[in-house]
């Protein structure tokens, strides 16, 4: 679904000119999450709007066809339809930007969305996730695989052995890591990350998307998100196209924020439908 | 369900995705400021205080223009009953155990976090700043100042014996920020046992409330008093009789006035002025977090006022576009909105900066404007200036807020040279990811603060404050503690002013000098020289004064120096300053010991010319003794300058150093004319100046004794010493630009004059107002007073992070 980068010469000159200084990345980090605070309608609006930036994950051992069946659906509605209505953003067609499986549960994926009669893609980790450390020939025949199974977007775990010493890859979209590790999604990674999205935007005119994933739990941090992106790169990346939110249940305190934005009250866990 | 709260406008939100206004109720401001019908007085002892009859200034919402309410104007009455209920409680307050003081501020903070919101509230209404920098930074900074400076109470006793409080304490401030001001400045005065009269601009209700505030905690009401009226009451307020010290903050050329009104008034001076700061990128730095860091510095509420902005030429274009690209995400709107970044600061700040862009414009300067920011008039755009002719009045004149001026570079040590050609020396930070350069850079800008790799950092452990004319005073550290103290047993400052002294005559004309009579001896004695740039020279005037001994005969000829000689003598020690500056604390204490064995081996000549002038063999000898003593000691105190301080917040050090003040010129006093000479110029040579010295008028022959050996032991130009008239050179040396701070020990009228003339260049002053001083005595003679005046501090941050 997305256009693909045309690509540039790889020129490590670029990054080697690249300085970051952590303690003011650390400083704008934090000022950048108190200063762009967003209340009532806009919240709203707002909160609605990440909801159609959230690829809608679950990467366990134990998945099996019905709770990736049960995810299928909630990636087809992800907020109460009265809740929309009140709204007035019923027909507006929210869905989740894809929902994101194992390669082995593609399929199982694949046939639910079908079912549910929608064309939301099916996003599919790959190439010895999360740790990346098996051998080309068997990563690329994971994607081969999950593709053919009808995956159309794979996120590919780098090489970072590779990286670690200074042999980059390029890439369409970046994202923060795998969700597995120890620190994920943080805001100083994401400026620094960000930063370099613009600059090569700048030098080559090509956009690259931008994923942030694992601990995004709360609908604030999805505002902060969605403020973060807008203030560093600004509006044009603020679809689907160009940024994701790699969450599992970072939807239901969404759909708990409108719940409350529209009826004034706070709810139950049962009150709101189950993904 | 019944959709109670729906957005009809979520729909377009969910489109555009643009931000909504944030308001922050301030209703709890009104409600505090209905408390007082809408119309506030002062609040003195413990009470609000409304006298009749005085004119009244409306206080107005700077954004909507709506009457909040009305202040009154004091008049010189209310100023004298402020400073009385200070000066009343003065005696019960300074007297308590520095622990207890240490309660009553900690008590005062937490009726402080109490009360955060309306404190937000209202000054946030009052003053137009974006209420997420009230809220979020000034109001714990200001809890903050009073839990640290209740820690420096508690151990004062011990950490500050042999200092004692001032007495009371004068405080003019600026309208924007005066809240935070007033904290920086009132935790360490009354935390060391000062009382407080704050005069505050009119409509600045914030002051009056955190005196109300501290009144409510019942013990000590008159501690803190609070009176709103013009600047134009400082000289009254300076005027009263207990006022021990005059703090000031605000516009240079106010401070500048002050200074010259205040001349022999009695109470100290203490400048802080400007708010412009300094921006250096070099080519190596982290770009985007230096834009962040100009955000800071004049694009956000949290800076008084505007930037120069220096950039390294290699990386001017990306710079500059990074910095537009974030100029249009900048919000402006109404302070009470807690998503803005900028709000409006009223006509006055507004029509400043209107009037700079426009002259830049008119100069040839480039205007670059964005942000999204209400058309209507309060509120001013984030403006980036370039391409400012060098030699444009605007590139001398003061960056106003929220404007930046930006210039570019091409190496370090242009930059450099670029950064310091100015009069004002307040703060900077420097951006590079080499640490050698940035420390390089850090090190040899004139600032008060510095930063690296950062902007606007501050933190009450740290001082900040400046010099040049930005002011030498200093807030927050263990300098602001030692601005409202004073080494003990010090007499109160009294009024000395001379009404009739005329400023514009003052030792203008030096009277002509004649032969003096017979000449005794075999062969008569040459006359001495000026001791400048290393050796004996001749006066420009080619004249010599006689000097006479105790018995009225003829002891020897000095030479009659002039205007053209202190030029001379200051151009010498500019030149010897940057060798004596670079020289290890150990070379310096090596010198001042070589000069110390030197006078010993020259005593008898010494004594006998002390003699000559009736001093006693046994006293003379003592004075010689003493001197070869206070070399040394200031030699070994070389040693131990700068310390480090630890920031809570901050990862990494902050550094605070000595640095030299430069050239400084020493009027030494009539008495012990070897003792003082040696005790004034010790502690000078110790932290690095360079120095100009007038030694005692009646009997200079001593100090010129010492310069023979001076001549051969030190760098030329390190010291120089000239004779002659000293009203006149004193004349001189006051009015000089380039000297860097002035010591005078001399008659009331001429400590009244040099108070008056620093205001040229605003040079740290020290004067002794006509009273003698005890020489002898080492804490007089070789306190730490001395060490402090003779150096200034600089604060250098170094956050870390890998």
């Amino acid at each position: 679904m997305l256009a693909h980068q045309r690509g540039t010469e790889l020129d490590l000159s670029w990054i080697s000119k690249i300085q970051v200084n952590q303690p003011a990345v650390l400083r704008r980090a934090e000022q950048i999450q108190a200063r762009r605070p967003v209340k009532k309608e806009w919240q709203a609006a707002w909160l609605l709007k990440a909801v159609t930036f959230i690829d809608l994950t679950t990467l366990s051992g134990d998945d099996t066809s019905s709770n990736i069946q049960r995810l299928c659906y909630k990636a087809k509605y992800p907020i109460r339809e009265d809740l929309l209505k009140a709204l007035n953003m019923h027909d507006k067609g929210i869905t989740t930007a894809a929902v994101c499986v194992y390669p082995a549960r593609v399929c199982d994926a694949v046939k639910a969305l079908k079912a549910a009669g929608c064309d939301i893609p099916v996003a599919s980790v790959a190439t010895g996730f999360p740790a990346g450390q098996t051998h080309l020939k068997t990563r690329l025949e994971e994607i081969r695989l999950a593709v053919e199974d009808g995956a159309s977007e794979v996120d590919v775990v780098i090489n970072r052995t590779l990286v670690l010493t200074g042999q980059w890859e390029g890439s369409d979209f970046i994202k923060t890591s795998t969700g597995k590790e120890t620190v994920n999604a943080t805001f100083p990674v994401a400026i620094v990350m960000l930063r370099a999205i613009r600059d090569f935007f700048w030098k080559t005119g090509n956009k690259v998307g931008f994923k942030p994933a694992g601990g995004i739990r709360s609908a604030k941090d999805s505002l902060a998100w969605l403020s973060l992106i807008k203030e560093e790169l600004g509006d044009e990346w603020l679809k689907p196209e160009l940024f994701r939110i790699g969450a599992s249940t970072l939807l239901a305190d969404i759909e708990r924020q409108i719940y409350h934005h529209v009826t004034g009250r706070y709810a139950a866990y049962h009150d709101l439908p189950m993904s | 369900m019944a959709a109670t709260r729906t957005g009809s406008r979520a729909c377009e939100i969910f489109t555009t995705l643009e931000y909504g206004p944030v308001p922050e109720s301030h209703a709890c401001a009104l409600a505090w400021l209905d408390t007082q019908d809408r119309h506030l007085g002062h609040y003195v002892n413990g009470r609000w205080l409304k006298p009749e009859h005085r004119s009244s200034v409306p206080c107005q919402d700077p954004i909507t223009g709506e009457n909040l309410a009305s202040c009154l104007q004091a008049q010189t009455e209310d100023v004298a009953g402020a400073v009385e209920a200070a000066r009343t409680s003065l005696e019960n307050w300074s007297t308590q155990p520095g622990a207890f003081r240490a309660q009553h501020l900690t008590r005062l903070a937490k009726m402080i976090q109490k009360h955060q919101r309306l404190l937000w509230t209202l000054e946030s209404l009052v003053t137009g700043r974006a209420i997420r920098e009230v809220r979020d930074r000034d109001v714990p900074l200001a809890q903050q100042l009073l839990q640290h400076h209740a820690v420096q109470a508690h151990t004062q006793e011990e950490a500050l014996a042999g200092w004692e409080p001032l007495g009371v304490i004068g405080l003019i401030l600026p309208p924007t920020f005066c809240f935070l001001e007033m904290m920086w400045r009132i935790c360490p005065a009354l935390a060391v046992g000062c009382t407080v009269v704050v005069l505050v601009p009119p409509a600045s209700p914030t002051p009056l409330l955190v005196a109300q505030l501290a009144g409510e905690l019942g013990q000590f009401p008159g501690i803190l008093n609070v009176i709103s009226g013009p600047a134009s009451l400082g000289p009254v307020l300076a005027s009263q009789p207990g006022v021990q010290k005059v703090a000031f903050c605000g516009a240079i050329e106010d401070g500048r006035a002050l200074r010259r009104a205040l001349a022999g008034q009695g109470p100290e001076l203490g400048l802080a002025l400007g708010a412009e700061s300094l921006l250096l990128l070099m080519e190596t730095a982290d770009v985007d977090s230096a834009v962040e860091g100009v955000v800071d510095a004049a694009w956000s509420d949290r800076s008084p006022g505007g930037l120069r902005l220096l950039i390294q030429e290699s990386v001017w274009d990306e710079t500059m576009r990074r910095l537009q690209a974030r100029m249009g995400r900048l919000r402006g709107g109404r302070g009470l909105d807690g998503a803005v970044d900028m709000g409006a600061r009223g006509a006055a700040a507004r029509d400043l900066a209107q009037r700079y862009v426009r002259e830049a414009q008119s100069q040839g300067a480039q205007v670059f404007q964005a942000g999204s920011m209400p058309p209507d008039s309060p509120f001013f755009p984030a403006s980036l200036i370039s391409d400012l002719p060098p030699a444009s009045p605007c590139t001398q004149a003061e960056v106003p807020w929220p404007l930046v001026v930006a210039s570019p570079f091409r190496t370090a040590k242009e930059a450099l040279a670029v950064a310091n050609w100015t009069p004002r020396g307040g703060s900077a930070s420097v951006w590079s990811e080499r640490l050698g350069q940035a420390l390089e850079l850090a090190y040899g800008l004139q600032m008060g603060t510095v930063w690296i790799n950062a902007h606007g950092l501050r933190d009450p452990a740290v001082p900040t404050g400046g010099c040049k004319e930005s002011g030498s005073s200093w807030h927050g550290g263990p300098d602001g503690l030692y601005e409202y103290l004073r080494p003990s047993g010090t007499p109160t400052c009294l009024p000395y002013l001379s009404e009739n002294l005329n400023y514009d005559t003052f030792g203008l004309a030096v009277p002509s000098t004649l032969p003096a009579g017979p000449e005794t001896g075999l062969s008569p004695a040459p006359p001495y020289g000026l001791f400048v740039g290393g050796r004996f020279q001749a006066p420009g005037a080619r004249s010599s004064r006689p000097i006479r001994d105790s018995q009225g005969n003829l002891h020897g000829y000095v030479a009659e120096g002039g205007a053209k000689d202190i030029r001379g003598a200051v151009e010498a020690a500019h030149q010897a300053a940057p060798g004596w500056v670079g020289q290890s604390p150990g070379a310096r204490a090596a010198l001042l010991w070589a000069l110390a064995a030197a006078l010993q081996r020259r005593e008898s000549t010494l004594v006998s010319r002390l003699e000559r002038h009736g001093v006693e063999l046994k006293v003379a000898k003592a004075e010689v003794e003493l001197s070869v003593r206070r070399l040394r000691a200031w030699g070994a105190r070389v040693q131990t300058q700068g310390c480090t301080l630890q920031v809570a917040g901050l990862k990494g050090p902050v550094l605070r150093l000595q640095e030299p003040l430069g050239v400084l010129a020493i009027v030494c006093p009539e008495e012990w004319p070897l003792l003082a000479f040696v005790s004034l110029l010790a502690p000078a040579l110790a932290h690095g100046n360079t120095v100009v010295l007038v030694p005692s008028g009646a009997c200079p022959i001593p100090a010129l004794e010492v310069c023979q050996d001076m001549a051969t032991l030190l760098p030329g130009g390190l010291v120089n010493v000239v004779t002659g008239d000293r009203d006149h050179l004193t004349r001189c040396l006051a009015l000089h630009q380039d000297i860097q701070a002035l010591w005078y020990f001399g008659s009331a009228q001429g400590s009244q004059f040099v108070e008056w003339a620093s205001a040229g260049n605003l040079k740290p002053v020290w004067v002794n107002r006509g009273c003698p001083r005890a020489w002898d005595q080492d804490a007089e003679g070789a306190g730490p007073e001395l060490g402090l005046r003779a150096a200034r501090t600089k604060a250098l941050w170094l956050p870390m992070g890998d």
